[in-house]
């Protein structure tokens, strides 16, 4: 009799626990992703969505724009240098092969900061919309790395003093706001590296170097 | 002491199995009650549409980013063949060439190698926070910061192609490059010098993240040395709102 419960007994506890071993392991995998957003999380995550695809929707009716262009040039018999050479002269500017001007702020890093911690602060930059940035006159493009233990910065091989200053071309007042809103990088960064100060200054008109490094890939080619 | 003893020995074989079993059950329960308490938190009537708008619009950002790509390949050959002074023509359309692909806009193919990110599989200890055992938009970055350095040429993250403009954002639990939304794993694919992996290896600062990421919360680093890499090309906004473009002075 005793035997016979104690089978009984053990082939259930087994089964429950097969069925929470299964359910805690598909637990920890759909932590990840959509599901374990929250619904404000997902509202954020809708408006960088929206945003983004509106950008996206901008430059379809640029290109769309720029090819018609093309299109009614070679129509009429009319040259297509002129369209060749702004688009060209656009995507230089972008790529970082020319330099770019226009208003935006200076940022300038005084104290013991890693390099890890200033690429935190670019990173933030382009998420607030940066078009054009240098750190003390390199201008960053990819490839370019702020790095090095504090004291010992560099960037493309270029030692970085202390302070060091940053440029950046974009809305004053979107970078501005990003930068130094309560929480923001700013705070970040004067919470983990107390000794460091981060002085943002808006101006109307700055310049942005063009970058001194070869951006052809030398390991890679077009792929057709 | 002899009497506790000899009463031990009295207890049956299955009894001391039904106890252990028993308090594996009651570890699994406490466990799951645990990992239960967010998503609960998360189940709330307005999550199941907002799911269902999030994939609508990465539906239509695909759409955009393929519209784009066929736009800039039509414009390329209407630029090529246009009319105009033939020597002007290629001459312009060879710098056009080359600046698409310091850019970022052409699809490129060569030697390198990939790294995947995947979240900790380690069951997060009571008190711990979550997000130290999935993968974040900084732990992206340092793998990219750390392959830049070892003589990386270009590098896409989950098939989003790094440029001058690139941010790497968390947002909640997931993240944002480019503003596109991606999912784990996180595939970060280089094309570089054949020996790009030996030198991110030797690298201190991959040495310091190992230590940092994977050894101390599992977070899981894969090495994938295909012959050959495939590197997208971007496709997003490529030009300035407030930024204009200065010519250099000449040499």
């Amino acid at each position: 009799m005793y035997k016979r419960s104690s089978q009984l007994a053990m082939s259930a506890i087994a089964a429950i626990l097969g069925f929470l071993v299964v359910v805690q392991l598909h637990g920890q995998q759909a932590s990840s992703g959509l599901g374990a957003m929250s619904a404000q999380d997902l509202t954020v995550l809708v408006a960088n969505l929206n945003t983004r695809n509106d950008e996206l929707r901008t430059e379809i009716a640029n290109l769309e724009a720029q090819l018609s262009d093309i299109d009614s040039a070679q129509a009429q018999g009319s040259t297509v240098v002129d369209q060749i050479g702004l688009d060209l002269h656009r995507i230089q500017g972008w790529a970082g092969l020319q330099p770019v001007g226009g208003p935006g702020v200076t940022i300038t890093v005084a104290g013991k900061i890693s390099g890890p911690a200033v690429e935190d602060l670019i990173n933030e930059l382009h998420n607030a919309g940066a078009e054009a940035i240098a750190v003390e006159g390199v201008r960053l493009v990819p490839g370019s790395v702020v790095s090095g233990p504090p004291g010992q910065l560099a960037v493309d091989d270029e030692p970085l003093d202390d302070p060091f200053e940053i440029t950046v071309v974009g809305s004053k007042e979107a970078l501005t706001g990003s930068l130094t809103r309560t929480g923001g990088i700013i705070a970040q960064l004067g919470a983990t590296n107390p000794s460091v100060t981060v002085t943002v200054t808006p101006l109307d008109n700055l310049l942005v170097p063009a970058t001194r490094r070869n951006l052809i890939p030398r390991n890679g080619h077009p792929r057709l | 002491m002899t009497a506790v003893r000899a009463r031990l020995r009295t207890i049956p074989s299955w009894q001391v199995t039904l106890g252990i079993a028993l308090l594996a059950l009651g570890f699994l329960i406490a466990a799951q009650l645990a990992s239960e308490g967010p998503r609960i938190r998360y189940t709330t009537q307005e999550r199941p549409p907002l799911v269902e708008t999030v994939t609508g619009l990465q539906r239509q950002q695909e759409d955009y980013k393929k519209r784009i790509l066929e736009l800039r390949g039509a414009i390329q050959s209407a630029e090529q063949q246009g009319q105009g002074s033939a020597s002007l023509l290629r001459q312009l359309n060879d710098q056009l060439d080359e600046a698409r692909l310091a850019a970022g806009l052409t699809q490129l193919t060569g030697t390198g190698f990939a790294f995947e990110l995947t979240d900790s599989t380690q069951a997060v200890p009571a008190g711990a926070n979550d997000s130290d055992y999935l993968v974040t938009a900084r732990d992206i970055r340092a793998i990219v910061e750390e392959l830049w350095l070892a003589g990386a040429e270009a590098i896409a993250v989950n098939g989003e192609r790094i440029t001058t403009t690139t941010a790497i954002v968390d947002v909640g639990g997931t993240i944002l490059v480019n503003s596109a939304y991606e999912a784990p794993p996180y595939q970060i694919v280089a094309l570089g010098p054949q020996d790009i992996y030996s030198r991110v290896a030797a690298s201190q600062g991959f040495t310091d993240f190992i230590r940092a990421r994977a050894q101390t919360y599992g977070i899981g680093i894969a090495i994938l040395q295909p012959e050959t890499v495939n590197i997208p090309a971007f496709a997003g906004t490529v030009g300035f709102t407030l930024g204009q473009v200065v010519e250099s002075p000449a040499p």
